[in-house]
């Protein structure tokens, strides 16, 4: 057996990790232990410099495997998986342990989080011994693409992707393209024609020789991996299968229910209306009450189902611009009319954003605050003697005192919300949702826009609220990494699938019955189970139900699992001196 | 001192190992006798493992899974939900105290629910005392 050369490395992550660690203290003592050849503690692991240390220190040393002890795998495994390659050594050669995550950012007691850094250091070095180099597999992508959606980040993906010359199937539940940018009027905050923006768009998606568009269509189910999916979906009740290599998931927002905020009474008093109601209003040209009379007073209240632990605690960001567009809207066709605008905190982050806001601030329009965590303002219908419609009473933030504000017309800044059937979507191409069922992007700052499956990207509203610039920027961010993938023609797949040791199999078929990729079948002559590595995903579920052993799940191996929870107890272990058993 | 347990937990990569991940970006405290495996489905959970975990001396097991539904690969939470209801009657015929073993659902968004998973459990531990079992193991 070859000599074991291990080298661990601990991170400071800058005061993340050594404030709560005493990470040096750490890396003296895992010196101690059996094939550690070379204990280091560094600032920045995966630095420039903290790479080159690893990569220096495998050649001089002669290191065959490696620990880092950092941040969790999710973050940075394949930096340094990369930098055991440019050292000459396979890349799976190298387990992490979290003492980030799980261990500096969540614990109080520095004693105990060294000790627990200390186990999970151990445990690592204890898999790492029983890692084998695993060879990379490729397989050709095909170069067409599934979009699903086609509103404004699903046709700048369409068009990026196609004008490329790449075929792009874009599938649209509804009867239309435009989805929410095709129903509202102008766009904040430089007040441009939404209109303008999207037809043209939606032309030249429909005369695209290289886009073809499925309108009234679901996708239901989608199998395969990257570079190799395919769909059959039922456009006119036909049934249509495709395939393609990369899959865009942008099946954008939905409005927030206004009636599920009592106060505001909407669906109750017709002259409350909720920002989707009002772009209506807006495009047809004349403002007026549903009663037919030009308003004298029009409020707008903000934050309508956002920001508010009993609707949806996050911002939706895009209302408060479009808010000033209104008072903008509202003061050019209707001069003379008073705006109130009940807000919260304005959120003007945008470019050109803040620029709105000192505009309209000069305007000559009413700007009121409001608490947008309780007592939300009470909108009630006016008696004759009020010479308005309606009437809000709420405690205005600034001054604390309770005022009464006079509108004809009320338009309540609903925000933005996942769809009712974001779950059966995210079921059928295999991405996950966070709390408010928006999609979970990879990493939030180093792949927005990627997911947790190969090939699969998220863009637009779906993945969280944001405004037009950001859908487009991501939309078009997903094509580019396509087309760069297509571009290749090969992609990295999975290599740590699951493999038949045929010495052990008994051919029990245990395994062929519990793959949920059908990616395991039995070889009759040899009456053994065969995995089929390409549809493998390596989620292990055979290796677990194998009786006796035969199927091994790469990377994550019996051997390798036990020993690392053998190495995990070895501090606590030695402390117990226990003889009785235990009542039950 | 008061006694504090070791607990030995098994979390699949894709929902409930990111909402720890969670739970620390967050910067949630929670106790520190959690020592989490990651594995890539909480299908991958062998019973082996869980009784190595006693065996090397865990005063509990945690393994956490997807939400039913919600695996990444469809089906091996309910793997492991199934192996989990025998598990327990086994290690109960072994002198461990079946509550020392548990099966939670926390999906990727739930660093919270995780925290305070972890909180639960490692008071669950102190109250049910250090887990009697390695000797008796050792001499089977």
């Amino acid at each position: 057996m070859e000599e074991k050369r291990i080298g661990v490395y601990v991170c400071w992550c800058g005061t993340n990790i050594a404030n709560m660690v005493d990470v040096e203290n750490v890396s003296k003592e895992i010196q101690t232990l059996p094939d550690v050849v070379i204990s280091k503690d560094y600032k920045y692991m995966c630095s420039d410099p903290g790479q080159d240390l690893i990569v220096r220190d495998i050649k001089e040393n002669n290191l065959n495997r490696v620990v880092v002890a950092a941040c969790s795998p999710r973050m940075h495994e394949i930096t340094f998986r990369k930098a055991l390659e440019t050292a000459g050594l396979n890349p799976y050669m190298f387990e992490m342990a979290n003492i980030r995550e799980h261990v500096s950012w969540v614990h109080t007691d520095k004693v105990e989080a060294t000790k627990k850094a200390k186990d999970l250091i151990a445990a690592a070095i204890a898999k790492v011994q029983w890692h084998e180099s695993l060879e990379k597999r490729t397989v050709e992508v095909n170069p067409a693409t599934l979009i699903i959606g086609g509103g404004i980040s699903g046709i700048s993906a369409a068009l990026e992707i196609a004008n490329a010359d790449k075929q792009v199937y874009l599938v649209e539940k509804s009867g239309a393209l435009g989805g929410q940018v095709a129903n509202i009027d102008l766009t904040f905050p430089f007040l441009n024609s939404a209109k303008q923006i999207i037809d043209h768009k939606i032309k030249t998606v429909m005369n695209h020789s290289k886009i073809s568009v499925f309108f009234n269509t679901e996708v239901k189910h989608v199998f395969g991996y990257v570079g190799n999916f395919e769909t059959t979906i039922k456009p006119n009740g036909n049934e249509t299968l495709l395939n393609f290599g990369n899959i865009i998931v942008a099946t954008g927002l939905k409005p927030f229910d206004a009636q599920k905020v009592a106060n505001y009474g909407y669906g109750r008093l017709p002259n409350v209306l909720t920002s989707i109601d009002f772009e209506k209003v807006l495009k047809s040209g004349v403002i007026i009450t549903r009663d037919g009379r030009v308003p004298k007073d029009i409020a707008i209240i903000h934050c309508v189902g956002s920001r508010n632990e009993n609707y949806n605690a996050y911002c939706s960001r895009a209302c408060c611009m479009t808010a000033l567009k209104y008072v903008n809207q509202i003061k050019s066709a209707l001069p003379k009319t008073n705006i109130y605008d009940i807000y919260s905190d304005m959120r003007a982050f945008g470019k050109g954003c803040e620029e709105l806001y000192s505009i309209t601030s000069r305007k000559n329009v009413m700007f009121l605050t409001f608490d947008h965590k309780d007592n939300l303002p009470q909108i009630k219908q006016a008696s004759y003697e009020d010479t308005c419609n309606l009437l809000i009473e709420f405690k205005e933030k600034f001054s604390g005192e309770l005022i009464e504000v006079p509108a004809d017309m009320v338009i309540l800044m609903v925000g933005m919300e996942a769809h009712e059937d974001a779950k059966q979507i995210a079921h059928a191409v295999g991405v996950s949702m966070c709390g408010n069922k928006f999609y979970i992007e990879r990493h939030p700052k180093l792949d927005p826009v990627a997911t947790t499956t190969d090939g699969v990207y998220v863009v637009g509203t779906c993945q969280s609220p944001k405004d037009i610039p950001d859908s487009v920027s991501q939309a078009r961010a997903a094509a580019a990494r396509i087309l760069a993938s297509i571009m290749v023609g090969k992609v990295e797949v999975e290599v740590t699938t699951a493999v038949v040791n045929e010495d052990l199999c008994c051919g029990c078929q245990t395994c062929v019955s519990v793959c949920p990729y059908t990616a395991i079948s039995f070889n009759q002559e040899k009456k053994v189970s065969v995995v089929n590595e390409v549809l493998c995903k390596g989620c292990g579920t055979c290796g677990s139900t194998c009786p006796t052993g035969a199927i091994r799940s790469r990377h994550f191996t019996d051997q390798q699992i036990l020993s690392q929870i053998e190495g995990l107890m070895s501090a606590s272990k030695s402390k117990k001196k226990l003889i009785e058993i235990e009542e039950t | 001192m008061q006694f504090q347990p070791t607990i030995v937990s098994f979390l699949c990569n894709w929902c409930s190992y990111t909402g720890a991940d969670l739970a620390g970006t967050s910067r949630m405290k929670y106790a520190h006798n959690i020592r989490i495996i990651r594995v890539m489905c909480s299908g991958r959970v062998e019973p082996t493992f869980v009784l190595r975990a006693f065996k090397e001396g865990a005063d509990g097991v945690l393994i956490c899974g997807c939400h039913p539904g919600d695996c990444h690969y469809h089906e091996g939470n309910y793997k492991c939900l199934r192996r989990f209801h025998l598990l327990k009657k086994y290690i109960q015929q072994m002198g461990i105290h079946p509550d020392r073993l548990r099966l939670e659902w926390i999906s990727a968004s739930e660093g919270k629910q995780f925290a305070e998973l972890a909180d639960e459990m490692t008071e669950a531990m102190i109250k049910l005392g250090p887990a009697k079992i390695n000797e008796v193991m050792q001499f089977a």
